[in-house]
């Protein structure tokens, strides 16, 4: 077994002979703190796993923010020829579109700091969270629910949660085409149904933050962001329907595989032919799961827009950007001095296209495109853009978070949910949550340095750092 | 082989080691593990019985169904399951009867979603001595 190669300063290097079956190689960017983590859990050996996958180009790669997942890394990215390669419900995850929204206001901190605790129990009142919790739709019926996964965002809006313009700030316009109600099975439809507008319980969240550091003046004025500026940061899914979605087609994919010779050297990569009825099935079903999640963030931020205009007199935020961590897009790469056309699994990845691409939107696209880069409860948040590098080495493609460091149990056994809080409002930051357990799971010592990820993936070129963000008001299911 | 289950450590999630005197009620147990995840499962009343069927490909295949089954009652029917009884188990067939109730948000102490049930580290083995599984859950 060939052992990992360091490239230089954030590169490593994971030679086909790392494991049996490998086609293609594997790229982890990390620094030298950052590369032991990665080293002790399975990542290196996913990273490996899924180059043995048919069909993939370039290379298999692994953010700074890696740790084992199913399959897959958390943190992975992977790209499959649309012709000849493969989809896999792994390499998207169970959270289909778990992504995030960042909104930005014309207000200074010092406007909002005097009403936060206000604001903040406005938001809980108003947006739906925790474990167990129903959406403020009662009664959502089948036929709506199919449009919310055929429309997305633009469903949303013409419910009359939000705007219009909205919808040119978010990824893919908040809507993926392909979607098809009729691949969803009922059972998906079953627990989404009572989940739409809901923010969800785990490492899912909303948080008011203000910009503390801005690296890029140029990037920083065309996002309109500005020091000391009031932004808040939504981070959720697509649910219980994205989950579902994703365990009936590896349920699928492991039946079907057989039919098309593949043989995987771990379960969690049941995988099909793009180009295959349960390719496309799973493709269309992502892709509707994708559009609940894209309506679920635009109602959110309706209501937020509300609390605001409720407590502080104005509620006129904007989207900044909304985009996704765990999604499979179709997209043209360069790839040995040809374009082609690939299917690029991110999962625990976000998307960061440079300036001039037209998927940026136009207003941005001079500069190129947002990435925004959560960090854990208490932590701080970045905000990124895209860069040509990204589309050479990683298929346009940078970090998504921090990623997880210790276990939930473990996390827990650090410290109550009491001295958690007290000691987040000692550092000012105010936190509402639906439980107490909720909380310390999501205790930042449980995360890796988001700090320490986004410096990787800054001086390795594949995103430019613009502006720093840090809480100060988390809502938390 | 003492019947129960324990909670494994791993860094994102949640997983569950289940033991039993056979293969079936290990499985039960790791149904009822999972079930304490999602909610303190003293707080479920047996009042009503639903029938579940299952059948799998593989041993594995098969607890990863039967534990999805009991996640979507409660994530997609809101039904919380609380005692299990199995009339039929077979290597890839499972017929069982589960007793539990609607869920309420004010008398279920519900602590933590699960979002699914993975094949991450799946083990199902048996032996003259007992059975074990191992699972884990994406949460």
């Amino acid at each position: 077994m060939s052992a990992l190669q360091k490239l230089d300063e954030y590169r490593y290097l994971v030679p086909k002979g790392f494991r049996d079956g490998m086609r293609i190689e594997g790229l982890i960017f990390a620094s030298a703190d950052l590369i032991h983590a990665i080293e002790n859990d399975q990542t290196l050996m996913q990273v490996a796993n899924v180059a043995t996958l048919p069909g993939l180009v370039g290379r298999s790669l692994a953010m700074p923010d890696a740790h084992q997942g199913y399959g897959f890394a958390i943190g992975g990215v992977a790209a499959a020829d649309v012709r000849n390669g493969v989809v896999s419900a792994g390499g998207v995850g169970f959270d289909i579109n778990c992504g995030v929204r960042l909104l930005r206001s014309d207000f200074r901190r010092s406007d909002v700091s005097p009403k936060l605790d206000v604001l903040l129990n406005q938001m809980f009142r108003d947006i739906p969270c925790g474990t167990g919790k129903k959406g403020l739709i009662a009664g959502l019926s089948y036929e709506e629910l199919d449009r919310v996964l055929e429309q997305g965002a633009r469903w949303a809006v013409e419910k009359g949660y939000g705007r219009e313009e909205d919808l040119d700030h978010i990824e893919e316009g908040g809507c993926l085409r392909h979607a098809d109600s009729n691949s969803v099975s009922r059972r998906a439809k079953e627990r989404g149904r009572d989940q739409l507008g809901t923010l969800g319980s785990g490492n899912h969240f909303a948080e008011v933050q203000y910009v503390t550091d801005v690296f890029d003046q140029e990037a920083a004025g065309g996002f309109r962001l500005f020091k000391d500026q009031i932004v808040i940061l939504i981070h959720t899914g697509s649910r219980g329907l994205g989950h579902q979605v994703c365990t009936d087609y590896l349920e699928t994919m492991q039946h079907a595989m057989k039919k098309y010779n593949i043989a995987i050297v771990d379960r969690q990569l049941a995988c099909v032919p793009i180009q295959s009825p349960e390719g496309q099935n799973y493709l269309n079903a992502m892709a509707a799961a994708a559009n609940f999640a894209f309506a679920n963030r635009q109602m959110i931020t309706h209501w937020i827009r509300e609390a605001c205009e409720r407590v502080l007199g104005r509620g006129n935020l904007d989207v900044v950007y909304d985009v996704c961590h765990n999604i499979a897009k179709e997209e043209t790469h360069r790839i040995g001095g040809a374009e082609r056309r690939v299917l690029v699994h991110r999962k625990g990845a976000t998307r960061a296209f440079p300036k001039n691409r037209p998927e940026v939107p136009s207003d941005y696209r001079a500069i190129g495109q947002p990435v925004l880069i959560p960090g854990s409860m208490g932590t701080c948040s970045y905000v990124l853009v895209g860069t040509e590098r990204a589309m050479e080495e990683t298929f346009g493609s940078s970090c998504h978070g921090a990623g997880r460091a210790k276990s939930r149990h473990a996390a827990k056994k650090d410290m109550s949910a009491d001295d958690l809080v007290e000691e987040l409002r000692e550092r000012g930051i105010h936190v509402r949550g639906a439980s107490k357990s909720g909380l310390t799971e999501e205790n930042p010592r449980a995360y890796k340095d988001v700090s320490a990820v986004v410096e990787v993936v800054h001086n390795a070129g594949l995103a430019r750092k613009v502006a720093k963000l840090v809480p100060i008001g988390v809502i938390k299911g | 082989m003492e019947p129960g289950f324990h909670i494994l450590e791993h860094p994102a999630d949640v997983g569950i080691e289940a033991t039993g005197v056979d293969l079936q009620d290990a499985f039960r147990q790791a149904a009822l593990g999972m079930v304490s995840v999602i909610v303190d499962p003293l707080t479920i009343s047996p009042s009503v019985t639903k029938e579940i069927i299952i059948d799998g490909i593989d041993a594995e295949n098969l607890l990863v169904r039967w534990l999805s089954e009991i996640l979507f009652l409660y994530d997609g029917e809101d039904f919380l399951v609380g005692e299990i009884r199995f009339d039929e188990f077979a290597p890839t067939l499972l017929k069982a009867l589960v007793k539990g109730e609607p869920v309420s948000q004010v008398k279920h102490l519900l602590r933590t979603d699960v979002k699914a049930v993975t094949y991450h580290q799946v083990h199902v083995s048996q032996n003259a001595e007992g059975a074990t599984v191992r699972v884990f859950l994406d949460i």
